[in-house]
């Protein structure tokens, strides 16, 4: 790579990141600001401002998180090289001695990585990582540096006494020189010596030359003790171990890259992991065919199952937890309904919250219910059902794979609850779907090399895990991709590639991207813009195929292209079911709407799947005539949906049903009228005032009355009849003015105006307190500035006080005086008092033995002095 | 992707029957999945891990499994139920069950944390014995049944390399004069050999007798055979006398009144669980001689007790003979493992088509309870309900219609409660046989009914199996027990034998209508439902009208 390829390379060397910022072009910056988002919120006044922003800990942190690892790596060694630090140097402690052709080919596109992201500055022969960056990951004690590396042999010798560098350097066989520092870069020059170094280390000890292998690859420290080893011994003299510590020792840096042959990181991993298609485990790769026909039939299970979750929750869902979310007994429940593990019942619930099917309805008795944009979900086409819940799963950073998990407080996490918004997940779930639309159409990957490729574009600062967040995230994309139908036997899907707004993917770029070749200028450090801002129109992102389209309108464009996609894979509604003698009716496929609606009705649904098996019971007759059918309808229904004649069995049920159906009736009155004379009756009912009774003839001697019994009695005695009121028992009730009572009460006190009158004794305590008050403050003091007691504050009227410290100012005398601070703790003090003014009094505080300024306020008293 | 089968989401199969590849689709599942229903339009097959680790015992491999559904589904097959079905097959094979030069029964593994997981289960630790080396152990013989159950239900089913014993020889020959084994007769034998041990589930009339007549000679060695009472022991006899080359002393009955072991023994379900002094005296059958071959008839009804003698029988060859493997009590699994999985299974209404049984015209009569009755009905303990609306006199009425409309045909009527069918025998003038007819009345009266010099016979649920009325061809049921499925599959079994004139047989449930005798009634026709015969259901207003 030759400098003229970068921007900051073609003018003079800047000095500062301001001034390599301001070197840059326009695309460049536009470049950086788009991988650092946060750097312009709000938009810096000018560079100056740009780069001391870009140098602050939150946003290097920030960065450094988002780099690949190889990038990271590049970082990591700049830290550990000279400040600055030429591009050969950096090449150097990348390959090794030895020389890496891979890494060496990487390189130039990791440096220009961490430029573009102003990490880095500075031309080639003098690179500088940005201070921030610099301190992060540069090694200590506290903070150790994943490249194993100590501290140089400058900064671990320099509390160390003159003369003991004097001896380390005798003992390593160089002249003795002037000053600690120079005998520092004496030790440094030739630690760094290849040579020379191999050198002094053949006349190692073995024991020696093991320790240092030990500790060769970090962690640099190691423990000795008082009165080390003849082999530590050796390595402490000639400095090639130095202490830290009482007790501990480090290999100095220099050292330990001459024993690593010159190489920062034990593994450089320059190249990203390729996404392995999966192996051959029982079920072969399929065709992109029978891969596309896989998740069509998953997606269509998958909108049977969240249609078959609001209908289960379609009279009123579970209640709400006061804290949020469902109770686990509910998700229980749902997944019991839906025949799923609870995993996956939370999934679906989820999936139906984020696509706006289902919410809590906000009442007092908060439960969740189905939304009114699920009723016009219901009337959509399959196709684009399935579309608005796979975009809204893309989208949405509530992840269901959290549920029944711990938060932080160590609640459980409940599905629909809240603290299970992870912001990355959106982000994750396009990675790992655009890896899979990387490979060839049909290939299903390994999970694991899916999840290794994740950890090479974005490894973990530390020490890498298993479960980090990001991995668990892809590993429920791959999961939650499944069920939903976007990929089907773990390959991609066309609806699911359509989904995502990545073209068809072409044969040789297939190849490339699976290699991961570096040289394919969007693979491996390609970033995914975080934030959903579409990309300046002169900088078209790099890595547009990954990042899908960011904008409503294109992601709307893709959903409806996925739809199209999928509409003529899913299986055709069918208008007809078998019916059978053992009292089945058999959907050979899925059904069309109305008939399904009736069919859920009229038979209990035995099977599910591709087909739907329906069982007629006498119950689910009864509950279709209950829903207002009538035998004929039914007969009429069967009829026509059947492609064979009805079984006579069934026929037989539906009649025998209907016949006792409605046979009792039941209805609710709220009182009656009883008369031996139908004639009565029949007066009555024939009279117009009757009508506001609302009565009804039951049998010739029976009305049933929708009115209460007390207003039937009141409008039939209007009309000119004497009816009497009847018990429950059947008995005429004997009506009488009841006389009423309430329960036992107190007459209520009387409440004075203004406080009670005192009393004489209270008067005259307050009298005898007002005097007493009266006469301390005129009566004559005997001895004014009498010393109190031993032990007690001084104690003097305001005016006093001022008076006397006012003297003693003009005297010069020291006063004794009683003081309580902010605090309200009292003490004594002797002060001899320089000047008095605006409520201060400042002194010489004998007992401080300083000067003080005191608030007169706070002064309880004075007392002068004896004078002895 | 237009195929005849759907697979359902519960791991049942739909077959499509009319659909052109349906035969084509059912040879490929049949190795895997059970047969569940075959009502007129769509078959339901069920695959079950059993299913699946038996189609592997059979050779089969999960490739094959994955093939059949693929290539036959109309919808694609859900990618999971396909890794779960490849999962599931591949446990079996891990554990193998062998003979030891110097160990005798061991049990070895490809996989050794398989075998340090069922080492570890508390019910496998009793029955093994000494850790031969990492991958093998011992197993005492005698437990050989018992692990391979065991192990079943952990899940890791072992294969049985161990092999048969043959047993002591004996010349058995068919004597083919005038009639030869049906073509599915063939098959059944030949699949059961092939085999080793199983079950061959026919439709009553099919002729299981033969079934067991050409295993015999197919094993050629002394056999015990394993009948419900002593009626079937004689037939079974019988039958044996007339169709192979074994003569009456050649045969041995062992039962409550007799006790021969001869080179061929017929013993009774009932002799063999006999329990004295908390022993069971009679079971030293098993071993009174080295028995080549083991037959159980009726194994739907095989009791609890010879299940567990069974488990040690393991080395020896068995047959299971039955027409439903329902069992009320649920132990169809207990069947499977001990005696063997199913080897042969025909859809009643397959024979039929063929001729081979009878076609049958299935009626559900509904008798209306008069008011008076419905009142006492109502105000009936809950255990008394289902014998007083099952014995209701209006049923009488319609059962005599019955009978008056098929005269000269021969009838059976059949029945739970004795003082019912005592009634009606008055009634209807024809003999009842009950539990305490005699054995020798029993035959007497039979004989007299195949002859036809008795057209109507009433008979309690004493003949429910194994009695062969060839020329029973209305068979009218006035009550059961309960909801059971199976007898209701025995019942109309006595009606199935073909007919020497090749007309329909006739199958009557009188019923009581709005009862627990309808639930019931309800229940019981399921099975036969399920096996392709529709009720027919009639008032028994509209039937008196019509005689």
């Amino acid at each position: 790579m030759s400098s003229d390829e970068k921007p900051d390379g073609r003018t003079a060397a800047p000095r500062s990141l301001a001034e390599a910022l301001r070197a840059r072009d326009d695309a460049s910056l536009a470049a950086l600001l788009r991988a650092r988002p946060d750097l312009i919120t709000p938009v810096p006044t000018d560079l100056t401002q740009l780069a001391t922003r870009a140098g602050t800990r939150a946003s290097v942190v920030r960065a450094l998180e988002r780099l690949d690892r190889f990038a990271l790596q590049t970082a990591e060694a700049l830290a550990v090289a000279g400040d600055p630090a030429s591009y050969d140097e950096l090449l150097g402690l990348m390959t090794g001695d030895d020389g890496d052709a891979t890494v060496a080919a990487a390189l130039p596109r990791a440096v220009r990585t961490l430029r573009e992201q102003a990490l880095v500055w500075g031309g080639d022969d003098r690179l500088r990582l940005v201070r921030t960056a610099r301190e992060l990951l540069s090694p200590s004690p506290q903070h150790p540096s994943p490249t194993g590396l100590g501290p140089t042999v400058q900064e671990a010798t320099a509390g160390m006494s003159p003369g003991r560098i004097q001896e380390l350097v005798a003992a390593a066989g160089l002249p003795s020189t002037h000053d600690a520092v120079s005998a520092a870069a004496a030790l440094t020059a030739l630690f760094t010596d290849r040579e020379r170094m191999a050198k002094l280390l053949g006349q190692a000890p073995a024991e020696a030359r093991e320790v240092l292998s030990r500790l060769v690859w970090g962690p640099p420290y190691g423990q000795v003790t008082a009165d080390p080893a003849t082999h530590l011994r050796w390595l402490l003299d000639r400095g090639l171990l130095l202490p830290t510590a009482p007790g501990t020792v480090v290999l100095p840096r220099e050292v330990a890259l001459h024993l690593r042959g010159g190489r920062a990181h034990r593994e450089t991993e320059p190249v990203p992991p390729p996404v392995e298609p999966a192996g051959p485990t029982g079920t072969r790769q399929g065709s992109p065919q029978v891969v596309d026909a896989t998740a069509a039939g998953q997606a269509y299970t998958a909108l049977a199952t969240v249609e078959e979750l609001l209908k289960d929750w379609d009279e009123g869902g579970p209640a709400v937890l006061r804290a949020g979310g469902l109770s686990v007994r509910d998700l229980k429940r749902t997944a019991v309904a839906l025949d799923v593990s609870e995993p996956v019942a939370a999934f679906w619930v989820e999936l139906a919250y984020a696509a706006g099917l289902i919410a809590s309805d906000g009442e007092a008795d908060e439960r969740y219910a189905a939304t009114p944009a699920h009723d016009e979900w219901r009337e959509r086409p399959a196709a684009d059902r399935w579309a608005d819940l796979a975009g809204a799963w893309l989208a949405a950073t509530r992840t269901a794979g959290l549920v029944g998990g711990r938060d932080a407080k160590d609640r459980t996490l409940a599905a629909l609850g809240p603290g299970l918004d992870r912001s990355v997940a959106p982000e994750v779930r396009r990675r790992v779907l655009a890896l899979l639309a990387a490979l060839p159409a049909g290939t299903s990957p390994d999970p694991e090399s899916v999840l290794a490729r994740l950890r090479w574009e974005r490894p973990l600062r530390g020490p890498q895990q298993e479960d980090d967040l990001r991995s668990r995230l892809a590993r429920w994309t791959l999961q939650e991709a499944e069920l939903l139908g976007v990929t089907g036997r773990g390959a991609l899907s066309s609806h699911g590639r359509a989904l995502l707004g990545a073209p068809e993917p072409h044969a040789a770029d297939d190849a490339a991207r699976t290699q991961g070749s570096p040289d394919v200028p969007d693979t491996p450090g390609d970033k995914l813009p975080v934030h959903h801002r579409a990309a300046p129109a002169g900088a078209p992102a790099a890595g547009s195929v990954p990042s899908g389209p960011a904008d409503p309108q294109a992601r709307a464009a893709a959903r409806a292209a996925a739809a199209r996609r999928l509409a003529p894979l899913l299986p055709e509604p069918l208008d007809h079911v078998l019916l059978q003698a053992d009292l089945t009716a058999v959907a050979p496929g899925p059904l069309q709407r109305p008939l399904a609606d009736v069919l859920d009705v009229l038979a209990d649904v035995e099977s599910k799947g591709g087909a739907t098996v329906y069982r007629f019971t006498p119950a689910s007759v009864r509950r279709a005539l209950d829903a207002g059918r009538s035998a004929s309808d039914l007969h009429a229904f069967l009829a026509a949906h059947s492609r064979t004649p009805v079984p006579q069995p069934l026929a037989y049920l539906i009649d025998d049903v209907a016949r006792r159906h409605g046979h009792l009736r039941v209805g609710a009155a709220s009182a009656y009228v009883r008369c031996d004379d139908d004639a009565v009756l029949n007066e009555i009912l024939a009279d117009k005032r009757s009508t506001a009774l609302r009565l009804r003839r039951l049998a010739p001697t029976v009305l049933a009355a929708q009115a209460d019994p007390a207003a039937l009695l009141e409008g039939l005695r209007a009309l000119g009849y004497a009816p009497a009121a009847e018990s429950a028992e059947g008995d005429v009730v004997i009506t009488r003015a009841d006389a009423r009572r309430t329960p036992p009460r107190t007459p209520p006190e009387p409440v004075p105006e203004g406080p009670p009158v005192p009393d004489a004794t209270l008067l005259a305590a307050a009298v005898r307190a007002i005097r007493a008050g009266d006469l301390a403050s005129t009566a004559p003091r005997k001895t004014p500035g009498t010393p109190p007691a031993p032990g007690e504050l001084p104690r003097t009227s305001p005016a006093e006080t001022l008076a006397t410290v006012q003297a003693a100012v003009l005297t010069g005398e020291a006063l004794w005086i009683g003081y309580v601070n902010a605090d309200g703790a009292a003490s004594q003090r002797v002060i001899a008092p320089v000047r008095v003014e605006g409520g201060f009094v400042t002194a010489y505080d004998h007992t401080a033995d300083e000067v003080r300024t005191y608030p007169l306020h706070r002064i309880t008293g004075v007392a002068e002095l004896a004078d002895d | 992707m237009n195929g005849p089968l759907i697979v359902q989401s519960d791991k049942t199969l739909l077959l499509e029957v009319d659909h052109e590849q349906a035969d084509d689709c059912r040879r490929a599942i049949a190795p895997f999945a059970e047969l569940e229903r075959a009502p007129e339009h769509i078959h339901t097959y069920r695959v079950t891990p059993l299913g699946l680790w038996n189609a592997r015992a059979a050779g089969h491999d999960a490739e094959q499994v994955v093939d059949a559904l693929v290539q036959f589904s109309r919808y694609p097959v859900p990618h999971a139920l396909l890794v779960d079905i490849a999962e599931t097959m591949d446990r079996y094979g891990r554990l193998t069950l062998s003979k030891h030069p110097a160990h005798g029964l061991v049990l070895t593994t490809t996989d050794r944390p398989v075998l340090e997981e069922v080492l570890r289960s508390k019910r496998i630790a009793p029955l093994v014995g000494a850790r031969i080396d990492p991958d093998t152990v011992a197993v005492h013989p005698s437990e050989r049944g018992q692990i391979k159950q065991t192990l079943l239900k952990l899940g890791w089913p072992a294969e049985d390399l161990a092999g048969y014993v043959d047993g002591e020889a004996h010349p058995i020959a068919l004597r083919e004069d005038g009639w030869a084994l049906r073509p599915y007769q063939h098959q059944a034998v030949e699949n059961f050999w092939h085999g080793g041990s199983g079950v061959v589930v026919l439709p009553c009339g099919a002729g299981k007798t033969l079934v067991g007549a050409g295993a015999m000679a197919q094993a050629a060695s002394t056999t015990l055979i394993l009948v419900t009472n002593t009626v079937s022991a004689r037939q079974w006899k019988h039958e044996l006398v007339k169709r192979t080359t074994l003569t009456e002393d050649e045969i041995g009955e062992y039962s409550g009144t007799r006790k021969e072991i001869r080179p061929v023994t017929i013993a009774t379900y009932q002799v063999l669980t006999t329990r004295r002094k908390g022993v069971y005296p009679h079971l030293e059958l098993f071993d009174s001689r080295d028995w080549g071959l083991i037959v159980y008839d009726e194994v739907h009804l095989l009791p609890a007790p010879v299940f567990k003698f069974t488990a040690d029988l393991q080395a020896r060859r068995r047959l299971g003979l039955t027409a439903t493997l329902v069992r009320e009590d649920g132990r169809e699994s207990d069947v499977f493992s001990l005696i063997g999985p199913k080897r042969f299974d025909a859809p009643w209404k397959e024979i039929e088509a063929q001729g081979y049984i009878a076609p049958a015209d299935c009626v559900e009569v509904r008798v209306n309870l008069t008011d008076s009755e419905r009142l006492a009905y109502a105000t009936a303990e809950a255990e008394e309900k289902y014998r007083f609306c099952a014995t209701t006199a209006t049923k009488r009425k319609v059962t005599e219609a019955i009978v008056r409309r098929f005269a000269g045909q021969q009838v059976l009527v059949i029945g739970q409660y004795i003082d019912q069918l005592d009634e009606l025998g008055e009634h209807l003038g024809a003999p009842v046989i009950k539990g305490e007819t005699s054995n020798a009345q029993r035959e007497k009266l039979f004989d007299a009914f195949r002859q036809g010099e008795i057209s109507v016979l009433v008979v309690s649920k004493v003949a429910n199996f194994s009695i062969d009325l060839p020329e029973a061809t209305v068979a009218i049921q006035v009550s059961g027990t309960f909801g059971s499925r199976q007898e209701e599959a025995q019942r109309l079994g006595r009606v199935l034998r073909p007919k020497a004139d090749g007309h329909q047989a006739h199958f009557y449930s009188v019923v009581a209508r709005d009862t627990i005798d309808q639930d019931f009634a309800a229940h019981r026709q399921r099975f036969l439902a399920e096996q392709g015969y529709a009720y027919r259901i009639m008032d028994a207003d509209e039937l008196l009208a019509e005689s």
